[in-house]
């Protein structure tokens, strides 16, 4: 049998050379969409490990604060506890390098003479240096290539107010500790890092080595216990989870869409194989009357569409670590500006994505391919010889199909309604239902629309209603589209719809007219502390009519990690600022700006299951307090929570003295740019951050951009994969047609007519495709929007149409569709009209 | 006046891979003037078929030359012989060769969308012919649901459609038993003959070769005629 598969191999790929590569580019696109998305998931959350590891190194219990900073005497409770070997703080935040580029630098402070292997090595001679240089400091080997940096260099950052002078020490190759860790890591010895940061007797986390023998779990349940309920106590594992856990929803919508390219890429090989056996039907009935098993016919197909798997695996694999690659500055800014994490610093290819890779690659083509050869290997020797009529089946076929999509839309609804409500997975599942629903009912309604279509004349609209009738091709290749342009109007839809929901959100909520903050609050947030004496000054500037104070920091509501501003909430003329979808707005304000309650954002109202008339948990460094919640806001700012307090209520409760931004009114009639020139010039030297409100409007849309990024290029692949699809599809329709084709030229039909009707077929396909995926987009966007937004994110999206970027989307689908279906329609044009054969039509 | 189908000298070969030329015709020579029908008989592989795509130029001699309606086809290129054919040449074909997915009348249609004819120009004369082979009723009938003998009749509605000069069938009772083949032998004939056609037909039954005003034999690629 081998024999036969090897000899019959070549032939048979030399014969369909050219559906041969649109399988396997389909199989291609499919794994590099997949693979790419793996590659940023797992390069994003190895950034974040590596940074961990280049850190903390040997460490097996990490204790942190649930508020900002914790004191440093936990090291020395920590190396009370029986079972702890070793304690050591550390000091780590975001500064901003200075100089032009935007570059945040991770300034970690350690104990450099902490009795505890580090992953990297301080040479025996620079410990002093270490430790008495001013502004010692390891940077990596890449960052100081970068910059063009060498040992004794100086160079500046800031956090908050703060400029920091510091210098090269020690070069460090981090990477060497963990191939994913950030080149971006800058560390000091602690008491500097204290010292620069203005961290008098306070640390951001103490690392704990653990006697031999002793268990993480004990131990770090007596710590916890220790130091009482602002400390959290973690292992390097449970570090990595939870920022897993503030990636989840990002990582899961990006693995769910590079998942549908991979379906598409399917309904290819499914073309492919189709039309491959059908062509091969003699052949494969010539075998089994000559005694060949069905399971060896079987196995033949699948180790023939097993090797065009590995074709498209290989060929897979460098276009997703390119498309990893266009999208990684993307993702990385992302990880930045939304999740506060580490940028990505290179893209690691893990063994298991390459092996998820394999498997998706063969076991997507393995599956497309399943159904026909199993179909094939299944029938008797006469029905392989006779004329194939597959066509006729799934015209059968048909309407069964189209009742089993809507029974599974119509089961799946109610499984939402009744059971599937409280799974947070749940709107996945109903998305997928419509995927499957599509395509399944794509043979009934493409034969039900070409069959009533009024095809007068040898053109287009008779290309268009030639599809109804070769079912069993047409299909798959329309159901592939539909899925395609579901996806891509889905997404639109949805993206357009939270842009236009953020841009009112905007114009209601950003209402100041200058912002003012620090450099490094971007990435920093809560460390990045404004100069008091700047503060007072913004106050008193001439044309500032109010100023809103605020106070931005992390905090914990029980176990949930959340952002807590504390601001002037009583400002007067400040109402506008909240837009309330629960509680009383004037009374709202007025309770909270009294310091009797706080306000919270819509995603954590939603994910935590509190409204109005709840109380709020609040971990705070005197321990554990509930605040009543007096009003739920819409909040598109922070997607894992967040709270409002009264600056007074949350410089009280938590001891935090200072400010991180400041928001400008300006009289009537001020200009925001000479208020603004007028602060650069009151403090040149200061690392000072001032936007417009036109400019912060325009920054917040860019970063809103920037985050579906990704997105675009996914729908991109799997529309690429659905156009490819056409091209197959009418390859494969211009082979099994000879003899049709053959008739048109044997009664007249010139080679330009012949090449219009195939053009009406791609078309058609097109306009089949995206008149099934409009509704099937429209109802995906309904999904995305109303049950896996809300159950991710939790914010309020009104749905809104671009139209015109939706018509665009249909222009430029129906061009590529003549664009895809040109080179077959040549070849189908050059049929002779000799090749009408006897029995075939 | 030009005969409607003239072969003058036609040779056909065809190169065969490591071997001798297959020669399908020798020096062939005839002229059909108009009305008037032919039978060629013959054995399989004789030539019979190559006789007919040369007359429809659907192919094209080796040597010589066919002229449909004193246009030299030899001279013409594939475009312009497509034209020719489609303007001038009716097809009849054993296995009929009906779209299953067109009615019975838009099979007929076909060579009209084909010409770009207007369905209200082409329409009713499409109708008068189904009327004419006994299908009247049958117009939006889908070709399935018909017998080979009705099938056939269709297809000889359709080579009529554009009033071809020339009707050309190839063993058109060939897929059909003896009863009906005889019944669509005459429909042919009869029509062919009310249309003013000129009609060459290819068929291995002398019974039905007697109907013609000739028979020509062919044999090796070299014409009988008597």
């Amino acid at each position: 049998m081998i024999r036969v598969f090897l000899r019959g191999l070549a032939a048979h790929f030399r014969a369909g050379r050219t559906l041969l590569i649109l399988s396997v580019l389909g199989v291609a696109l499919g794994v590099a969409s997949v693979l790419s998305v793996q590659i940023l998931n797992g390069s994003a959350l190895g950034a974040f490990e590596g940074g961990l590891r280049a850190v903390s190194g040997e460490a097996d219990l990490t204790i942190l604060g649930k508020v900002p900073t914790v004191p440093d005497a936990w090291v020395r409770e920590a190396m009370s506890e029986r079972g702890v070997a070793a304690a050591w703080p550390v000091v780590r935040t975001p500064v901003k390098l200075e100089g032009p580029g935007g570059v945040f630098l991770d300034l970690a402070g350690v104990d450099v003479l902490a009795p505890v292997w580090f992953p990297w090595d301080v040479p025996p001679g620079e410990v002093a240096a270490a430790l008495g240089a001013p502004g010692w400091a390891a940077v990596s080997e890449k960052l100081a290539r970068e910059r063009g940096w060498a040992v004794g260099d100086v160079f500046d950052v800031s956090s908050g107010s703060r400029r920091v002078r510091l210098r090269v020490g020690l070069l460090v190759d981090f990477r060497k500790v963990s191939p994913l860790a950030g080149d971006r890591l800058v560390v000091l010895d602690i008491a500097q890092a204290q010292d620069a940061l203005g961290l008098e007797g306070a640390v951001h986390q103490v690392d704990v080595k653990l006697s031999p023998g002793a268990s993480r779990a004990e131990v770090g349940e007596r710590l916890a216990r220790r130091l009482g309920p602002a400390a959290q106590v973690l292992t390097p594992e449970q570090r990595r989870s939870q920022a897993a856990g503030l990636l989840s929803a990002f990582r899961l919508n990006l693995t769910a869409l590079s998942l549908i390219s991979l379906l598409v890429g399917a309904f290819l090989v499914h073309t492919t194989t189709q039309a491959a056996l059908v062509r091969r039907r003699a052949e494969l009935g010539l075998l089994r009357s000559l005694g060949t098993t069905r399971r060896q016919v079987l196995a033949i197909l699948v180790a023939e569409v097993a090797l065009l798997g590995v074709l498209g695996t290989l060929l897979g694999i460098p276009i997703g670590y390119w498309a990893a690659a266009a999208n990684v500055e993307a993702v990385s800014a992302t990880l930045s500006n939304l999740y506060l994490l580490e940028g990505i610093g290179s893209l690691g290819l893990e063994p298991w994505v390459l092996a998820l890779a394999v498997a998706v690659g063969l076991g997507g083509a393995v599956a497309g391919a399943l159904l026909p050869a199993l179909e094939l290997s299944r029938r008797d020797t006469r029905a392989l010889l006779a004329p194939f009529s597959l066509h006729e089946r799934v015209g059968k076929a048909a309407p069964r199909l189209a009742v089993a999509g809507c029974a599974i839309l119509a089961g799946t609804g109610v499984w939402y309604a009744g059971l599937g409500r409280g799974w947070r997975p749940a709107g996945f599942v109903v998305a997928l239902s419509l995927l499957i629903a599509l395509p399944a009912m794509t043979p009934w309604l493409l034969r039900t629309l070409c069959g009533r279509l009024r095809a007068r004349g040898f053109g287009l609209a008779y290309g268009v209603k030639a599809l109804g009738v070769k079912l069993g091709t047409t299909s798959f290749a329309v159901a592939a589209l539909g899925i395609a342009v579901a996806m891509l109007v889905g997404i639109t839809v949805m993206v357009g719809s939270f842009r236009r929901t953020l841009e009112v959100w905007i114009d209601a909520t950003i209402r100041a007219d200058v912002y003012v903050t620090t450099e490094s609050w971007r990435r920093a947030r809560e460390t990045a502390v404004l100069d008091p004496a700047v503060v007072s000054a913004l106050l008193r500037l001439p044309g500032v009519r109010s100023a809103d104070r605020l106070r931005r920091t992390r905090a914990f509501s029980g176990e949930r990690r959340i952002a807590l501003v504390g601001r002037d909430v009583g400002m007067p003329g400040g109402e506008g600022r909240f837009v309330l979808i629960e509680g009383d707005r004037a009374d709202a304000i007025r309770r909270v700006a009294a310091g009797e309650a706080a306000m919270i954002g819509e995603p954590l109202a939603r994910k935590a299951g509190l409204g109005v008339g709840d109380r709020l948990p609040l971990t705070a460094p005197g321990g554990n307090f509930e605040i009543p919640i007096a009003g739920v806001y819409l909040d598109y700012a922070e997607e894992h929570g967040s709270a409002v307090l009264d600056l007074s209520a949350l410089e009280s409760r938590f001891g935090l003295a200072g400010l991180t931004n400041v928001d400008l009114y300006l009289e009537p009639g001020a200009s925001p740019e000479r208020i603004m020139d007028s602060i650069r010039g009151r403090f040149p030297d200061a690392p000072l951050e001032l936007l417009s409100n036109r400019r912060l409007r325009e920054e917040i849309l860019e970063i809103f951009d920037q985050t579906f990024a990704v997105t675009r290029l996914l729908q991109g692949m799997a529309l690429l994969i659905a156009v490819a699809g056409i091209t197959l599809t009418l390859l494969v329709l211009a082979r099994e047609r000879v003899s049709e084709l053959a008739l048109y030229r044997a009664l007249g039909a010139s080679r330009r007519r012949i090449l219009r009707v195939f053009l009406g077929e791609g078309v058609g396909m097109a306009g089949l495709g995206i008149l099934l995926g409009v509704p099937g987009g429209v109802a995906l966007a309904m999904i995305l929007i109303r049950l896996v937004n809300r159950a991710y994110f939790g914010w309020t999206i009104v749905p809104s149409w671009p139209v015109a970027a939706l018509a665009r989307q249909a222009a430029v689908l129906l061009a590529a569709a003549a664009a895809a279906s040109l080179y077959p329609a040549i070849r189908a044009s050059r049929t002779p009209a000799t090749e009408l054969r006897r029995d075939d039509l | 006046m030009d005969p409607v189908l003239e072969f003058r000298s036609v040779s056909k070969r065809y190169e065969q891979e490591g071997g001798e030329d297959l020669v399908a015709l020798r020096e062939v020579s005839f002229s059909v003037p108009e009305g008037r029908a032919i039978a060629i008989t013959g054995r399989s592989g004789s030539g019979k078929s190559t006789l007919l795509h040369l007359a429809a130029g659907i192919d094209v001699p080796t040597a010589g030359k066919v002229a449909i309606l004193g246009r030299d086809l030899s001279r013409l290129d594939e475009g312009e012989r497509t034209r020719v054919r489609r303007d001038s040449v009716g097809l009849v074909f054993q296995f009929f060769h009906l779209l299953s997915h067109l009615s019975v009348l838009d099979n007929v249609m076909l060579p009209a969308w084909i010409a770009g004819e207007r369905d209200r120009d082409a329409e009713p004369r499409a109708r008068e012919l189904l009327a004419r082979v006994g299908l009247g009723s049958r117009a939006s009938s889908p070709v399935p649901k018909l017998s080979g003998g009705e099938m056939q009749r269709v297809a000889i509605c359709r080579a009529l459609l554009r009033k071809p000069r020339l009707l050309l069938a190839d063993e058109p009772t060939g897929n059909l038993d003896d009863e009906n083949g005889r019944r669509v032998m005459d429909i042919l004939l009869r029509l062919g003959g009310e249309e003013g056609s000129a009609l060459v037909y290819v068929t291995h039954s002398p019974d039905l070769a007697s109907l013609a005003d000739e028979t020509w034999r062919l044999g090796s690629g070299v014409l009988d005629r008597p």
